[in-house]
């Protein structure tokens, strides 16, 4: 979807466009078509009623009054316009103040913002209009300056934004003046939500510019916009109130659709808006909604997994040795494939994985990051979702063929856990953790609501949570990122799992606390059995858990070994993955090994995937898919076997 | 070449009862033309040391002094840079390679002088020239920490502080970087300071190792020699938490 569709969604967001393209469509030719007839006095025909001829009716000089309202667009948008330029400009500087004038001062001018939002603005709207006197450029000024602190207080959110990202800290040790960096980074960083805003803004200027020329402080004769016009028609509200309700419906509309525009723009690209700023306790209620699609093991079932007859050519598939049907394993994958669709026609991430798990058995998958490591877990999870497809000879898990068209959900909400990267994916910010675990007792565990809390700080207890009665009862912000993700895992186990997946469970951790979380995983896994995926981009992560190593690389399986054998892997890219990772025993004399090139995106494949960065590629290796080899427990997929391990 | 020295340097965050004290008294010279290797689990102070050192985290006792004299943490020339974590968010996504390289880069260049001034750093970290006028977005990681490898130099610092720079990189990249890094420490005569939670890393890199835990200094020694000989407990438990330290299957 392309940012426009996406901003344009909504029947909603699409009628608020259209109708504001409509008042600036209006703005420019209005007065160019109908400027002759609106001026055009009829002392015969004073305050007449709707007719055929004036189909709103005349205003006291006899004049049309449905021109005149049309004509008053350009005005009208102008001011609007020019008010909010001059609010918008007033609060970036404000905004920005804090930034620009250092601590001290910035904190006088957040003060200030403070107590001049809490005014009412048209309240503030009216005494800087006194001030200014009466008149369209001091209504302007007027409104745009009132407007101000709402602006500065969005401002102020959105700078400090940008601030706390690391580019700005490198411009300010590099030397960059303040105006600069202002100017150079934190304006075009904070642009779209600003211009998003300010168009929802309008609409609210444009209702109170009306309001200021329709109290006689705005535009004065014998200018008029549509506030004037409202008052103008006010002599004949009661003889003919449609008619003078006119410029009144002219100014809802435009409002709205400004405003409209705005909000629904910004809700789409998910930008902060002043309103949200106002009620962000709304905001929190919003979020509290279970807002991971990756919720953990009871996911959305919107998988498709259907025949391969409709699908995209893909190469054939990796086969396993003949003998081993995979019946004994607890997760038996045969030929996975992902597919997606792109600008560029369909790309396949993954294309014809097979492998097997036997049950308690403990297998990593490593490969850089973008090979498809991650697609094949969430294929197997069943969670990919539309647009993507999975198809596959066959996904055996536990017994079930998950491939056979009928849902799962229940088979995966209980014998699958999955732990993410990111805990926070998965974890509800606004319950507490001991309820969020308990909540999947009760769901999936047929567990009572005593019963589904006590085992539920039972499964704190067991991924070594320290007091977990008291935790239990905190929220995951209370936790650090270490705990958070032993949370996580404990909600994979809160069910007696039959096979956990954890897809770079430690990659955001440090050494220590990773060690911590391997160690956890791999004692669960001993203690109750439970087969084991372990997915890292970091060879040395899956040799300290597991028993056999998957290798991916370009969406494809390249080998399969006992992760004891790694250190003699067959498989070009395997030795080059384990060579370049640096141990406790690397020779720090010389270069460390590289892998040079990069690993290929899901479209650019023929032949060997790894045939642009691999030192044994040879003609073959570029124009045919390789066959695989295998002996015993390792196989390999990979044309010069015999060479790469001499 | 420069010397970086910290003297009882002690950050504080925060005020009155939630005050908390992220760095505490951490005296340490990092020598002249050499690799320093600074590690410890995250929240143990790493980071603020480095923030303060360049002026992003205010020093409340101690000072940080370049051949004697303070940081210039002001004006135009900043003798010490730093290279951060994550490129992703260390470069502007607004702002093309090449701008961000040429803002740095010394004052009173002509309009030429600084494109071919981009044009050498790029070089100097292995991209081409040409990239200059691509977006952060349009290269990999391991190509946007080479850019901001080249922001850090075209200040043409004495000292550079690396925080982390290869932990949200591939393995298969981060050997790349580390290569990069240290032919350019020789290359240039630099002196780094070098932050990771990665023994294995450190020990290839840094000459020296210092050991922080929660704000204090607990270890510092040639890297061989507090690898081998860890005194302090601390530095035993983070030896042990190497991925396969001391478990004989995972070998690699
Ligand atoms: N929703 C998607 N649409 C199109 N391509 C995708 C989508 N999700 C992932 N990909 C592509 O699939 C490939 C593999 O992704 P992934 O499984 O996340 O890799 P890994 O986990 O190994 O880092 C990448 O090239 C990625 O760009
Ligand atoms: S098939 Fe050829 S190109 Fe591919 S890994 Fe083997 S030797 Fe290298
Ligand atoms: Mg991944």
């Amino acid at each position: 979807m392309t940012r426009v569709q996406k901003m344009l969604g909504t029947p909603l967001a699409r009628t608020a466009a259209v109708l504001l393209g409509l008042v600036a469509v209006l703005a420019v030719l209005a007065p160019v078509i109908w400027g002759r007839r609106a001026e055009t006095v009829d002392m015969t025909g004073i305050l007449a009623p709707p007719s055929a001829a004036h189909w709103a009716g005349t205003d006291g000089l006899g004049r049309d009054l449905l021109a005149r309202v049309l004509v008053a667009t350009r005005l009208t948008l102008l001011l609007t316009l020019e008010a909010t330029a001059i609010g918008v400009v007033a609060g970036f500087l404000l905004g920005a103040a804090p930034f620009l004038l250092g601590r001290v001062l910035g904190r006088a001018v957040t003060w200030l913002i403070g107590m001049a939002v809490a005014f009412p603005g048209i309240l503030l709207a009216l005494f800087f209009a006194v001030i200014f006197g009466t008149g369209a450029a001091s209504a302007a000024l007027a409104l745009g300056l009132a407007s101000a602190p709402a602006f500065a207080r969005l401002c102020q959110t959105l700078v400090a934004g940008v601030l706390a990202r690391d580019f700005i800290a490198a411009a300010q040790i590099g030397g960059v003046g303040r105006f600069r960096i202002l100017f150079r980074h934190i304006l075009p960083n904070i642009g779209a939500p600003l211009a998003v805003n300010a168009t929802a803004g309008a609409g609210s200027i444009l209702l109170s510019f009306a309001g200021l020329s329709f109290l006689g402080l705005g535009v004065q004769p014998p200018a008029y916009d549509w506030g004037r016009l409202m008052m103008e028609c006010l002599q004949s509200v009661y003889v003919y109130p449609l008619a003078s309700l006119t410029p009144g419906l002219a100014v809802v509309l435009a409002g709205l659709a400004f405003n409209l525009t705005g909000e629904t723009i910004a809700h789409s690209l998910g930008i902060v808006t002043m309103s949200g700023l106002r009620g962000q306790s709304r905001r929190a209620r919003a979020a509290s909604r279970p807002g991971s699609r990756r919720a953990g093991p009871t996911g959305p079932a919107s998988v498709r997994t259907s025949g391969a007859s409709d699908w995209p050519v893909v190469p054939a598939d990796v086969e396993l040795t003949s003998q081993d049907d995979g019946a004994a394993a607890l997760l038996s994958v045969r030929g996975l494939r992902v597919t997606f669709p792109t600008e560029s026609g369909w790309v396949s991430p993954v294309r014809g994985v097979s492998f097997d798990i036997a049950p308690g058995e403990a297998v990593g998958l490593v490969g850089e990051s973008g090979s498809g490591k991650s697609l094949t877990a969430l294929a197997v999870a069943q969670l990919i979702e539309f647009p993507g497809r999975v198809a596959a000879d066959a996904v055996r898990f536990a017994g079930a063929e998950l491939t056979d068209g009928t849902s799962h959900r229940h088979l995966l909400g209980t014998s699958l856990a999955m732990v993410f990267q990111d805990p926070m994916t998965s974890l509800n910010p606004t319950r507490r953790v001991g309820a969020q675990l308990a909540e999947l007792g009760r769901a999936h565990g047929g567990l009572n609501r005593r019963a589904a809390l006590a085992r539920a700080v039972d499964r704190l207890e067991a991924v070594r949570i320290p007091e977990p009665a008291r935790r239990a009862r905190q929220y995951p912000h209370e936790f650090s990122g270490g705990m958070r993700q032993r949370a996580m895992i404990g909600l994979g186990v809160m069910l007696n799992p039959r096979l956990i997946i954890a897809d770079e469970p430690t990659t955001a951790l440090d050494v220590t606390v990773q060690a911590q979380v391997l160690d956890l995983l791999a004692s669960i896994r001993r203690r109750d059995g439970v087969a084991l995926w372990l997915i890292s981009h970091d060879v040395s992560v899956v040799a300290a858990v597991c028993d056999r190593t998957l290798v991916m690389y370009g969406g494809r399986i390249v080998e399969d070994l006992p992760t004891a054998r790694l250190r003699t892997a067959a498989h070009p890219y395997t030795r080059a993955l384990v060579a370049a990772v640096p141990t406790m025993t690397t020779d720090v004399t010389a270069p460390l090994a590289t892998i040079p090139g990069r690993p290929p995106g899901p479209g650019e494949l023929s032949g060997c995937a790894f045939a642009p960065r691999c030192p044994l590629a040879d003609d073959r290796c570029r124009a045919e898919e390789p066959a695989v080899v295998s002996a015993g427990a390792h196989r390999v997929a990979c044309w010069h076997v015999a060479e790469a391990v001499r | 070449m420069s010397e970086l020295k910290f003297s009882h340097v002690t950050v504080h965050f925060g005020t009155g009862r939630r005050r908390i004290t992220a760095v505490d008294d951490v005296s340490l010279v990092v020598p002249r033309g050499s690799i320093l290797g600074l590690v410890g689990e995250s929240g143990s102070g790493k980071s603020t040391l480095a923030r303060a050192a360049v002026g992003l985290a205010p020093v409340h006792a101690g000072s940080i002094t370049l051949d004697g004299d303070p940081v210039p943490t002001r004006g135009s020339y900043r003798p010490l840079q730093m290279v951060f974590q994550d490129p992703t968010a260390s470069l502007d996504p607004r702002l093309t390679i090449g701008a961000a390289i040429a803002e740095v880069a010394p004052r009173g260049l002509t309009r030429a002088g600084r494109a071919a001034e981009v044009a050498r750093l790029l070089e100097l970290v292995h991209l081409e020239a040409g990239q200059a006028a691509a977006f952060p977005g349009q290269l990999s990681g391991g190509q946007r920490q080479r850019v901001a490898l080249a922001r850090a130099l075209a200040g043409t610092p004495k000292v550079i502080i690396a925080d982390e720079i290869t932990s949200s990189l591939d393995v298969s990249i981060q050997g790349a970087i580390l290569n990069l890094v240290r032919d350019l420490v020789a290359e240039i005569g630099l002196t780094l300071l070098f932050i990771s939670h990665n023994l294995a890393v450190v020990r290839y890199m840094a000459s020296r190792v210092a050991v922080m835990q929660g704000g204090h200094l607990v270890e510092e020694g040639p890297t061989a020699l507090v690898m081998a000989n860890p005194a302090h407990p601390y530095t035993r438990q983070l030896l042990a938490a190497v991925p396969g330290a001391d478990k004989p299957k995972g070998t690699p």
